[in-house]
């Protein structure tokens, strides 16, 4: 069961890093900048696999309790609640009938809509998660793949840092709107407002 | 103040591979009210009531 439960922690761990990559892709490959509420967004979706690593990381060291459990999906959960209510504000930004949305649909709904989806899913699964957890402390042995899942996911948040540095220049906030990339307007690398990609 | 949240989050990360776990709680709160207070700047902007 202790397998099952470090199994199920990488899968959420990979699952949300997946969801990362793709909005990477549609913003690189599309060349569609992303959004202030869909940069909170993204972040509401790292917090979410922090829980898991979290787990991870604890059971890298020593035994993990039920509390060991309890907190790190407790984690989860709130993180879930947090991207969900951002999530769930752009969903009624462009609620109104003949509101295109922002961006291009993928599978019939837009990224934010799946963003929404995927914030409900964390809270599912942490939920199930919570009603599996162990009655004493136990030993788990963390092999590659664990490992290999918490880099995957620093890799992505460091990966994330660096593109909005790039979209966002020397500014304090991003513009609603986003149409090019501030940084190489602030060092004059290309004209003012001229769509850029990478 | 977005590169920040994320550099939060990559703390954060780093802490708990580190087993600084009392350190990686509060940067993992630092993360998740710096992210609510950037959610209710955006929000509220239009309003004139952002931060």
């Amino acid at each position: 069961m202790s397998t099952f439960r470090i199994v199920l922690a990488q899968f959420c761990i990979v699952a949300v890093s997946c969801v990362l990559l793709g909005a990477f892709s549609v913003q690189f490959l599309q060349s569609e900048l992303p959004c202030p509420l869909c940069i909170l967004q993204r972040m509401g979706m790292m917090l979410c696999a922090a829980g898991p690593a979290w787990l991870i990381c604890r059971a890298r060291t020593r035994e993990v309790s039920a509390r060991d459990y309890a907190e790190c999906y407790g984690v989860s959960i709130l993180a879930a609640i947090l991207g969900g209510a951002v999530s769930l504000r752009q969903v009624c930004l462009h609620i109104a009938p003949g509101d295109p949305g922002f961006g291009e649909p993928m599978f019939g709904l837009h990224l934010y809509t799946w963003a929404f989806v995927v914030f409900l899913t964390v809270v599912a699964v942490s939920a199930v998660q919570l009603l599996l957890l162990p009655r004493a402390p136990e030993r788990i042995r963390i092999g590659f793949m664990p490992r290999a899942c918490v880099g995957l996911l620093v890799c992505i948040v460091a990966a994330n840092a660096l593109a909005v540095f790039v979209e966002e220049g020397f500014h304090w906030y991003l513009p609603d709107n986003p149409t090019s990339y501030q940084l190489f307007q602030d060092l004059h690398l290309t004209a003012p407002n001229a769509p850029s990609t990478p | 103040m977005d590169t920040l949240i994320f550099l939060l989050i990559l703390a954060t990360l780093i802490a708990q591979w580190r087993g600084r776990h009392r350190l990686a709680g509060v940067l993992f709160a630092a993360s998740c009210v710096s992210t609510a207070l950037l959610f209710w700047h955006h929000a509220t902007d239009a309003l004139g009531l952002s931060l």
